[in-house]
């Protein structure tokens, strides 16, 4: 189940450069790649030729050559060289995707062209915000994108599956969780109070004593999870919004549906300690891609099972609060998308 | 009582409105907050003396609807 009339991250900005990147997105072979003028564009990965993606081919200038019988496109996706012939067939063209480069991302618009509003990218200033160190990475998941959100969404896993990092048992044993669901967006949010510090925190934040700890999730369809985190001495007033003498960070994660059992994790590590202190940037980095790897040996079991047997019955606890109306969402974004996509079909006819 | 893990929902429609709130406490529990009775509603109401009653408002049946 994808949800297509939404901008979903294709690549890292550095992932396409000089060479066009090919990379399946909601189940459609795309390939990325930037123009002699550095503009960016979205092409099916397709030559309408034989079929070869063009992600094997190279750049030309401001073309996309073909690398099985030399077709160049434009950035229009239009075929201006057909090597050999002077006539170029009408329909040697290839289908195009709304780009747009921001946050240090690549978005991409999968659904109808005519729908496609820059303006409705989630924000992820923290990418680029000055007020904050950040590093943005990526990984290849074997597994279905909404294993992913609802893990994020439900933080009480940090005690079992991140206990070397940044989980410990104060996050299951002594928490009050508030779950607010608006139309479109999720918010979890936890506090934990006059607890220990987890070994992550301890070393990054230097913390010695108790600490009071928060964790608010800002979940935006389909797969958008900005996650609020941070610690300060116990007492000292954070609860009441006084964030002095701690840490603050953004955990960012933009989650892109490779398949139905795939996914593509676009995620990053901003902080507003240090911000311009590269090394700090990268410790806190390096301690969160622990944890995020820890999850992925998570996903991909889960999707293992899962595809063993996908009518397995699951069983719901209160921690699932958060995944849960998430996929409600999803569920009623989903069905309005296929009604008017349904509608808009019979109006044409 | 020590606090263990428990979840509060709170249901916002799309007018921003929100419901008071669920809760889902650790011993298997679902708490809904609204108003108690008093003595002269349940008077005036013909509804039961004893019974513990609340009050709640109809975004909470939204809430209850949607969220569970």
């Amino acid at each position: 189940m994808f949800l297509r009339n939404y901008w979903y991250v294709a690549a890292l900005d550095e992932e396409v450069r000089d060479r066009p990147l090919g990379r399946m997105i909601l189940g459609e072979p795309v390939v990325l790649f930037r123009s002699g003028d550095g503009a960016l564009h979205a092409f099916e990965d397709r030559c309408p030729h034989r079929q070869l993606p063009l992600s094997m081919g190279k750049l030309v200038g401001d073309v996309l050559q073909c690398h099985y019988h030399g077709l160049r496109f434009d950035g229009s996706g239009q075929c201006v060289r057909v090597p050999g012939q002077d006539h170029i067939p009408q329909n040697a063209r290839v289908r195009t995707y709304p780009v747009v480069e921001r946050y240090r991302w690549i978005w991409i618009w999968m659904g109808d062209p005519a729908q496609a509003d820059p303006e409705q990218i989630c924000d992820f200033h923290w990418l680029t915000d000055p007020d904050w160190g950040a590093k943005p990475s990526y990984l290849h998941v074997e597994a279905n994108w909404q294993l992913i959100v609802d893990n994020l969404l439900d933080l009480t896993h940090l005690a079992f599956v991140h206990e070397t990092t940044i989980g410990n048992m104060a996050l299951v044993e002594h928490a009050a969780v508030k779950v607010q669901r608006s139309p479109n967006g999720v918010l979890v949010t936890r506090w934990t109070i006059d607890q220990p510090a987890p070994p992550t925190f301890v070393k990054v934040g230097k913390f010695t004593g108790n600490v009071d700890r928060w964790q608010i999730i800002d979940y935006a369809p389909p797969a958008f999870l900005r996650l609020d985190v941070g610690a300060t001495p116990t007492g000292t007033g954070a609860p009441e919004g006084r964030r002095v003498g701690g840490i603050g960070m953004r955990n960012l994660n933009a989650i892109t549906p490779e398949t139905e059992a795939t996914s593509h994790y676009f995620w990053a590590q901003a902080h507003d300690f240090e911000p311009h202190n590269a090394d700090m940037t990268e410790r806190v980095f390096q301690q969160i891609k622990t944890a995020f790897l820890e999850d992925v040996a998570v996903f991909t079991a889960q999707q293992r099972m899962i595809s063993l047997r996908p009518d397995a019955p699951q069983v719901d606890i209160n921690a699932d609060a958060g995944g849960m109306q998430a996929r409600r969402i999803v569920d009623r974004l989903y069905r309005e998308e296929q009604e008017a996509t349904a509608a808009h079909a019979t109006a044409a006819v | 009582m020590p606090l263990n893990f428990r979840v509060e929902l709170v249901w916002q429609g799309s007018d921003g409105g929100e419901a008071s709130s669920i809760f889902l406490t650790s011993d298997g529990r679902v708490i809904l907050q609204g108003r108690g009775i008093s003595a002269n509603e349940r008077e005036a109401l013909k509804l039961p003396r004893d019974a513990d009653l609340i009050s709640v408002d109809r975004n909470l049946i939204r809430a209850i609807k949607d969220m569970l």
